[in-house]
C-alpha cells in the first residue's frame, strides 16, 4: 500500500517537472525574443527593404525578407498541399488496398521526414547547377515543398484514418462512389485535422533556413518574378546575428519577432476559418 | 408465401479464414418485414452487409454464392454496385449523421445521383422529413448541424436520408439498440408503416422486437441458417430445437401471472390507461397479463409499457381476434 502511494507521488512530481520544463522553455524563448527584439522593432524594418550596407548598421529594413519568406512558404505549402492531399487519400485502404506500394510510400515519407534540411538544400543546389540555373524563388518553393511534403502527408494520413468507418459506410450505402465519399464526407470530417497538418508544415517551411540557403539565394530586393532570387526571414536572422555589430545583431531579434507574429497570425486565421466548418463534424 | 425480393443462394463468407456464414440460402419476401435473429457473433451483420456489399470495406473478406435482387447478382463483379446500393437504404445500429447540416444530410443522396435543382431538393427534404415525423421538430433549423439532434432524432434523420434515394429495400442493423424506449417505438412505428411500400430486413437482438415487427424470421446460429419461416411458424412452433432454445432462453418459459386484465372491447387510449392502472396496483417484479383485441393496442400497449420502464415479456396472439400481453412491473 505504502509503496504504491509513494510510486504515485513520484510520478506526479515527474510529470509536473516535465510540464514545467516544456512550458518554461517555451516562455523563455518567446520572452527573450520579445525582450531583445521589441525595443528595436521599428516601422522602417517592416516597410523598407535593406539598403546597401544594412548589414553594417546602415538604414533600411527587412521587407524584402518578409515578403520573400511569405512567397516561399506560401508557395511551398500550396504546392506541398496538392501533392500531400493526393498521397494521403491514396494511402487509404479504399484506394491503395493496403498494398506494398503504400507501405513503401510511407517508408519513403518517413525517411524524407528525418532528412536534415541542409541535405534538401544541397540536393536542390546540385539540380540547379546541373541545369545551370541560378538560385530563385521557384527553386526555393520547390525545395520547401519537398521539405514540407512528408510532414503534411503523414499528418493528413493520420487524420483521414480517424474518420469513422461508419461514416463511409453511410455514404457508400447511399450509392456514392469512392471519390464522392472522399471529397464530400471524409474530407469534411477530416477538415480541421487537415488544416492542422497544413499549418504544421507551413511553420516548418517558413522557419527553415538551410534548405533555401543555396536554392532561393539572398538579395536586398523584393522578387518580381519566380526566377528572381529572394531573401527570407530565417536567413535574414542568420546574417544579422552573424555581423560583428551589436545594433545589427539586435535587429535579428526584431526579425524573429516578426517571424513569430506571422506564424501566429496564420495559425489564428486558419483556426477562425476552420471554425466555420468544424461545427458539422461528427464526434 | 409472397413474392421473393432478395434471393440468397448458398452464401459463404470468411473473415481471413474465420467461416462467418455457412451455406446460407434463404428468400426474403417482398414488402414484408424480415427479422434476422440469433445470438451475438452469429453472422447477422455479415449477412446484411453482404446484401449491399458494404462487406467490401472489410479487410481480408472473401465470399461466394449468389444474392439475387431483381434478377441481378450482387456478388457479380460486373454488377453495378452503385445501383444496387441505391436500391437499399441502410439504418445502422448507431445513428450516424453525415458531417453536414440536417438539410444536407437528406440532400446528399439525391445530389450524388444527379439532382441539382434547389426547389426539387427542398421538396425531397421536406417530404422525407415529414415521412419520418421529424419535419415539425426541425423545420426551423434545417441548416444547423445534424449532430446537434438528439440520438432518437438522428436515427429518424438517418432513416429519412436512406429513403430519400428512393430505395426498394431497407436494411436495418439493430436500429433501435442505441435508442431510448420512446425513440425505439417511433422507429418501429415507422418501419411498420413503411412495409407497405418497402421490403424491410431488420437484424435484431430483441426477440420482442422481432415478434412485434416481423412477418418472416431468419434464425442464424454460429454462421449457420438454423431455421426460417413466417413469424407465426418460427415463434409459435419452431421446427428446430435450437430455435426453441433461443426463443426460450430469451424468455422465462413459465410465468406466474399475478393479475389478469381483460380489455377486450376497449379502444386505444383506454387500453393503455387501464393497463397502466392495473400495473400501478402491482408490486415490483409482479407480472400482469392483459388481453386486448383492438389492433393498435397490440403494438401500442407493449411500447407504452416499455417506455414506462417495464418489461414486456410476451406478445402473443391467442385466437382470431385476441392477443395476450405479459408485462413485468419494474
Ligand atoms: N471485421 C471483421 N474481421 C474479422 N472477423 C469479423 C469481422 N467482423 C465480424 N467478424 C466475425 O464474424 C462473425 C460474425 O460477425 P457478425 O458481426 O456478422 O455477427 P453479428 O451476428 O452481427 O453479431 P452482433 O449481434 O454482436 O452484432 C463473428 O465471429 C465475428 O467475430
Ligand atoms: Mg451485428
Amino acid at each position: 500500500m505504502e509503496f504504491r502511494r509513494i510510486e504515485e507521488a513520484v510520478f506526479k512530481v515527474l510529470m509536473i517537472f516535465s510540464l514545467l520544463i516544456v512550458v518554461g522553455s517555451l516562455l523563455a524563448v518567446i520572452g527573450i525574443i520579445l525582450w531583445k527584439g521589441l525595443p528595436v522593432l521599428s516601422i522602417d524594418m517592416l516597410t523598407k527593404t535593406a539598403e546597401g550596407g544594412y548589414y553594417f548598421g546602415k538604414g533600411g529594413g527587412i521587407l524584402n525578407a518578409i515578403i520573400g519568406s511569405l512567397y516561399l512558404a506560401l508557395g511551398g505549402t500550396i504546392l506541398a498541399f496538392f501533392l500531400s492531399i493526393g498521397i494521403a487519400f491514396y494511402l487509404q485502404k479504399e484506394y491503395s488496398g493496403g498494398t506494398r506500394l503504400s507501405n513503401l510510400t510511407r517508408l519513403c515519407l518517413d525517411i524524407l521526414w528525418g532528412t536534415p534540411s541542409i541535405v534538401y538544400g544541397a540536393f536542390g543546389f546540385t539540380v540547379l547547377m546541373y541545369f545551370q540555373m541560378r538560385a530563385s524563388l521557384i527553386a526555393g518553393i520547390i525545395v520547401l515543398a519537398l521539405l514540407e511534403l512528408p510532414i503534411m502527408t503523414r499528418a493528413m494520413e493520420e487524420v483521414i484514418k480517424t474518420v469513422p468507418l461508419e461514416l463511409k459506410e453511410v455514404s457508400y450505402s447511399l450509392g456514392a462512389t469512392r471519390l464522392e465519399t472522399t471529397l464530400r464526407v471524409v474530407s469534411k470530417q477530416a477538415l480541421p485535422g487537415l488544416m492542422t497538418g497544413v499549418l504544421i508544415a507551413f511553420g516548418r517551411g517558413i522557419g527553415d533556413a538551410a534548405s533555401i540557403l543555396f536554392t532561393a539565394g539572398y538579395t536586398d530586393r523584393i522578387p518580381t518574378s519566380l526566377f528572381d532570387a529572394t531573401a527570407s526571414l530565417p536567413l535574414a536572422i542568420f546574417f544579422q546575428l552573424g555581423t560583428p555589430f551589436p545594433a545589427v545583431q539586435q535587429k535579428a531579434y526584431a526579425s524573429a519577432v516578426i517571424l513569430l507574429v506571422i506564424i501566429l497570425a496564420i495559425s489564428i486565421t486558419t483556426r477562425l476559418l476552420s471554425r466555420k466548418y468544424t461545427k458539422y463534424i461528427i464526434k | 408465401m409472397s413474392e421473393t425480393h432478395i434471393q440468397i443462394d448458398n452464401v459463404n463468407a470468411y473473415y481471413s479464414g474465420n467461416h462467418a456464414l455457412k451455406n446460407i440460402s434463404v428468400q426474403i419476401p417482398k414488402k414484408q418485414i424480415t427479422a434476422i435473429i440469433g445470438p451475438s457473433g452469429c453472422g447477422k451483420s455479415t449477412l446484411l452487409k453482404c446484401m449491399n456489399r458494404l462487406i467490401d470495406l472489410t479487410d481480408e473478406i472473401t465470399y461466394s454464392g449468389k444474392i439475387l435482387i431483381d434478377g441481378e447478382n450482387v456478388f457479380d463483379k460486373k454488377t453495378d454496385i452503385i445501383n444496387i446500393r441505391k436500391k437499399m437504404g441502410l439504418l445502422a445500429q448507431k445513428p450516424t449523421p453525415l458531417p453536414m447540416s440536417i438539410y444536407e444530410n437528406i440532400a446528399y443522396g439525391p445530389r450524388i445521383h444527379g439532382l441539382r435543382k434547389k426547389p426539387d431538393l427542398d421538396n425531397i427534404v421536406e417530404k422525407y422529413l415529414k415521412l419520418v415525423g421529424l419535419w415539425e421538430e426541425v423545420k426551423d433549423r434545417l441548416n444547423s448541424p445534424a449532430s446537434n439532434l438528439s440520438i432518437g432524432q438522428q436515427q429518424r434523420l438517418c432513416l429519412a436520408r436512406g429513403l430519400a434515394v428512393e430505395p426498394e429495400i431497407i436494411l436495418c442493423d439493430e436500429p433501435t439498440s442505441a435508442l431510448d424506449p420512446v425513440s425505439s417505438q417511433h422507429i418501429e412505428q415507422q418501419l411498420l408503416k413503411l412495409k407497405e411500400d418497402y421490403t424491410i430486413v431488420i437484424v435484431t437482438h430483441n426477440i420482442h422486437q422481432a415478434m412485434r415487427l416481423a412477418d418472416y424470421v431468419v434464425h442464424l446460429y454460429l454462421g449457420e441458417l438454423v431455421e426460417h419461416g413466417t413469424a407465426n411458424e418460427v415463434f409459435e412452433n419452431p421446427k428446430e430445437e435450437r430455435t426453441r432454445a433461443y426463443i426460450n432462453g430469451t424468455f422465462i418459459p413459465e410465468y406466474t401471472i399475478d393479475t389478469e386484465v381483460n380489455l377486450k372491447g376497449n379502444e386505444c387510449p383506454y387500453n393503455f390507461i387501464y393497463a397502466k392502472q392495473a400495473l400501478h396496483k402491482l408490486g415490483k417484479g409482479k407480472i400482469l397479463k392483459v388481453i386486448v383485441d383492438y389492433p393498435t393496442a397490440v403494438t401500442e400497449v407493449p411500447r407504452g409499457m416499455e417506455a414506462d420502464g417495464h418489461n414486456v415479456l410476451r406478445v402473443k396472439q391467442i385466437n382470431e381476434s385476441d392477443w395476450e400481453i405479459l408485462i413485468r412491473k419494474n
